[in-house]
């Protein structure tokens, strides 16, 4: 069993984190992962030049490896990676990688899922989307906490 | 003491501030004040997901609190 759980202030490489992933699982069977990427348009449809992650100097990084740890608790696998960024994220760059690992593929899929929920609403980042008009700050919505909801 | 703000709240209020209270301060006294002093932070400050750390440890809204605490106000969290 590992946990990985890391802050990144520059541009990451999902392919290598899912490399690194597959080769702790070598021989468990079944490998999930998740990216989010950095979107090039806001809700309204403006056009959004980066997305701006602010953290706290200890909360973030302790939510994250927070979220990793009860992943790995809660569900049986057997390695369990997150990889976020913060500062500035220009469109198209990917904002967090979630990935588990596990001996049958149903516990990977549901342990990246629950990764995901839970860092929408939980992980301790004040995002903002900045473009030509100005910058928006952006929380989750209600549908973020209800997803979150459904792990209760 | 010190008040420390993340977020949409630094943004109105700025990174640090530094209060005069008085002595037996409860965090949902602090913030009421801060709210007024600040009305464009009010509806953030006020917001049931917004929370209040000190020494980095969530803390309620009738925590008291001293002259010599770093007060933290964090509005809502997001990653992903």
């Amino acid at each position: 069993m590992s946990v990985v759980a890391r802050l990144e202030e520059s541009a990451f490489r999902p392919d290598e984190e899912l490399a690194a992933l597959l080769k702790q699982a070598s021989e468990d069977g079944a490998v999930v992962s998740f990216v989010g990427v950095a979107r090039p348009t806001s809700k309204t449809g403006d056009p959004v030049e980066q997305l701006v992650l602010d953290h706290h100097p200890t909360l973030t990084l302790q939510s994250l490896q927070d979220i990793a740890v009860s992943a790995a608790e809660r569900f049986d696998v057997t390695h369990v990676r997150v990889v976020h960024r913060c500062g500035e994220v220009r469109s198209g760059e990917p904002i967090v990688f979630a990935g588990a690992a596990s001996v049958h593929r149903r516990s990977a899929f549901d342990a990246a899922d629950y990764l995901m929920d839970r860092l929408k609403t939980e992980a301790v980042f004040w995002k903002r989307e900045v473009g030509a008009s100005g910058s928006e700050w952006i929380e989750p919505t209600d549908a973020d906490y209800a997803d979150r909801d459904r792990w209760g | 003491m010190k008040v420390l703000f993340y977020g949409r709240l630094a943004d109105v209020i700025g990174a640090e501030l530094e209060v005069n209270s008085p002595a037996r301060c409860s965090v949902s006294q602090l913030r009421e004040r801060l709210a007024t002093e600040h009305p464009l932070a009010a509806q953030a400050l006020r917001s049931k997901r917004a929370r209040t750390c000190v020494g980095d440890r969530l803390v309620h809204d009738a925590h008291v609190l001293s002259a010599a605490d770093t007060v933290e106000f964090l509005p809502p969290v997001s990653g992903g």
